[in-house]
């Protein structure tokens, strides 16, 4: 990271690119790529798709930087491109799962499975089967849990940035996260005993 | 003071967000140490938090600079002063050259061949260019209207005309209206995949 710009706020870095600085983009993509690619992957299920739309969310963000708004924090924005981008990119996939479905009546045989949850970041560390069993109780999450799990966990994101984001009230985010971590901590109760 | 036990099943949800405060973390401490209940529930969620920690995947060794690399130029970029900086400083050497040219010649020539009087040489050559540009458009579209005029000889030419023109107007209407509204500003939420 350039010298200095851990200590600027996300606000003077965007002031800084928007007067010219484009180096500094590479700032605000340095820290934000953890928690975006995490959020992205656990969505996707898959590493490699998750690094390629969070490098188009980036982007598609530096594109139309000059229409940030500040009075939200950038954190709040960039994750919200983020989800549309991952929804529009699950949309696409079931797209073509229906397209292939339907080639696989006329005869031809066709795997048209979901990509499996992606094994690969797991293969270096020695919780796999963690891991994978923490993917499988995420994607048992209904939906609007789901998405607030991740904003929370792997997004990072305070309360307030999440209710702002998702236009809900602070207390509905507070208690579909209580009821979504409940959920998480039943499917995964075997990993959490001693 | 005693507490509805409510309050700490609240309370232990907001520690395991590390939005407790020291105070009513002392406090839950010495409930939990009665309360089995909340004993166990501080203990499941402070794992379910490392276990979402350290299965966190590792963004790309490069990613940044792809990201940096693949930007293309944004629209607001060439809005930007910066942008002008260039063609500023090349002006101010060319006319900084000029002026250094105009002196050098002057005092070659003698006192009463001044720089002021180079200056006005160079606005009459300015003003003797803008009239002949002028005079130029001028007959450009005399010629054009003499053409006309030869085509449209008779008044079922000038109505036939007449008439595709309005024919390319209502066609024009027709495809603007047609076109589809612009698409939604990033920071607008889309809906949900189940």
């Amino acid at each position: 990271m350039t010298r200095g710009a851990e200590q600027l706020s996300d606000d003077e870095l965007i002031a800084a690119i928007l007067g010219g600085d484009r180096e500094r983009f590479g700032d605000l993509v340095e820290r934000y790529q953890g928690r975006l690619v995490n959020y992205l992957f656990r969505l996707l299920r898959n590493l490699d798709e998750a690094h390629e739309l969070a490098q188009e969310v980036f982007l598609k963000v530096h594109q139309v930087l000059d229409r940030y708004d500040p009075q939200y924090k950038f954190s709040t924005w960039l994750f919200r491109v983020a989800q549309n981008a991952a929804i529009d990119q699950i949309r696409r996939r079931r797209l073509k799962l229906v397209s292939l479905a339907q080639e696989d009546a006329e005869g031809e045989s066709r795997d048209w499975d979901l990509p499996s949850p992606d094994r690969g970041p797991y293969g270096h560390l020695r919780n796999q089967e963690r891991g994978e069993a923490l993917q499988s109780a995420i994607d048992a999450l209904p939906w609007e849990y789901r998405e607030l799990i991740l904003l929370r966990h792997f997004g990072e994101l305070p309360y307030e940035e999440i209710a702002q984001l998702k236009r809900m009230p602070l207390g509905t985010v507070k208690n579909k996260l209580f009821r979504g971590r409940q959920m998480l901590k039943e499917r995964l109760a075997d990993f959490l005993v001693d | 003071m005693r507490q509805r036990h409510e309050v700490y099943e609240e309370w232990v949800e907001m520690e395991a967000d590390g939005l407790l405060t020291p105070e009513r973390r002392a406090r839950l401490e010495a409930h939990a140490a009665e309360c089995a209940r909340c004993r166990d529930e501080r203990r499941a969620l402070a794992r379910l938090g490392a276990l979402l920690r350290e299965t966190e995947v590792a963004v790309e060794p490069g990613f940044r600079e792809r990201v940096v690399e693949r930007l293309p130029a944004a629209g607001w970029e060439g809005r930007h002063p910066r942008t002008w900086r260039l063609p500023f400083a090349a002006f101010a050497l060319l006319g900084g050259l000029a002026a250094a040219l105009l002196g050098g010649t002057s005092a070659q020539l003698g006192p009463e061949v001044s720089v002021v009087a180079a200056l006005a040489a160079l606005g009459e050559m300015a003003r003797a260019a803008l009239l002949a540009g002028a005079g130029l458009l001028g007959a450009s579209w005399k010629g054009v209207g003499l053409a006309m005029a030869e085509l449209l000889d008779s008044p079922l030419d000038v109505a036939a005309l007449g008439f595709l023109v309005l024919c390319l107007d209502l066609l024009l209407i027709s495809l603007l209206r047609r076109r589809r509204p612009a698409t939604a500003s990033p920071p607008e939420r889309r809906s949900t995949v189940r």
